[in-house]
């Protein structure tokens, strides 16, 4: 088998893309403040039920980057699962800034 | 005097499973370049290009200033962050890989997800990894049929030699002018 960016180099068989999760704890622990890891972060908090984590996390993710994309129209939609209404409508007037 | 060019921003996203070569394409036409071993995305990477086209329409000059969107393939987290990385896109360009069938119905999920945000967004469809062509696991007349029902233009990309890969971009701006 040649080696393809899915196959080890060795011929051994395609390699799976590891789990989410664990590619988020493996780069959390080398930088805490890794962004794209708390991105991610939030919205596996968020789907396993716990939106008000997922806001938390993605504020600390806007506070290092607040251009981050898709991070505004991200906390629009968790605001909005809370029915936080107004404070979705602000994330979103921040996301249109953002990403104008 | 020549007439100074029309100047379009355009959000162009990917989209498809994981693993199909979508950070590797995009790494093929904006640095010219390729790397063997697979690395997850984690995230959203965003790249910007320019290019200057002809219209398709009447021919005139435009120069697009791309952004290109890498998003991960993770499928349990694409309704999840639908609107994030989809809001306002003007094009998507679909990856399927050739040794793997799935890859080209998934997008059909990928597809719904992305229309419930940006509509009936202009559509170009990529099956990458076209030097495998020994593993391949669908056939061209399997891709046109999909691509035809759908209404995407198509074309067979390699990230690695980056066979069709400038072509396949440029092919999903003029799409998305033409509309």
């Amino acid at each position: 088998m040649r080696p393809h960016d899915d196959r080890d180099l060795k011929g051994a068989p395609p390699l799976r893309r590891p789990e989410t999760s664990v590619l988020v704890k493996e780069a959390l622990r080398k930088d805490a403040n890794d962004v794209d890891a708390l991105f991610v972060l939030a919205a596996l908090r968020a789907q396993d039920g716990h939106p008000d984590e997922g806001l938390t996390i993605l504020d600390r993710v806007l506070v290092i980057d607040p251009g981050y994309p898709g991070a505004w129209f991200f906390k629009e939609k968790l605001h909005r699962m809370r029915g936080e209404t107004r404070q979705a409508e602000t994330a979103r007037e921040q996301g249109e800034a953002t990403e104008a | 005097m020549t007439a100074a060019a029309e100047l379009v921003k355009m959000k162009i996203c990917m989209a498809g499973e994981a693993m199909v070569g979508k950070t590797s394409l995009i790494r093929r036409y904006v640095l010219e370049e390729y790397e063997d071993r697979y690395t997850a995305t984690l995230g959203t990477k965003i790249t910007k290009k320019s290019l200057g086209v002809a219209h398709p329409q009447d021919g005139h000059r435009v120069e697009v200033n791309l952004i290109l969107w890498d998003i991960m393939g993770t499928p349990t987290l694409r309704d999840l962050l639908k609107e994030a990385y989809y809001h306002g896109a003007h094009g998507i360009l679909g990856v399927a890989d050739l040794t793997r069938e799935e890859t080209l119905r998934e997008l059909d999920a990928w597809s719904r997800s992305i229309r419930t945000v940006a509509g009936s967004v202009p559509t170009y469809m990529v099956v990458n990894k076209a030097d495998l062509e020994g593993e391949a696991r669908m056939d061209r007349g399997t891709i046109d049929a999909f691509c035809r029902d759908r209404g995407y233009p198509w074309s067979y990309t390699s990230a690695k030699t980056g066979a069709g890969v400038e072509e396949a971009f440029e092919g999903l701006v003029r799409h998305v002018l033409s509309r």
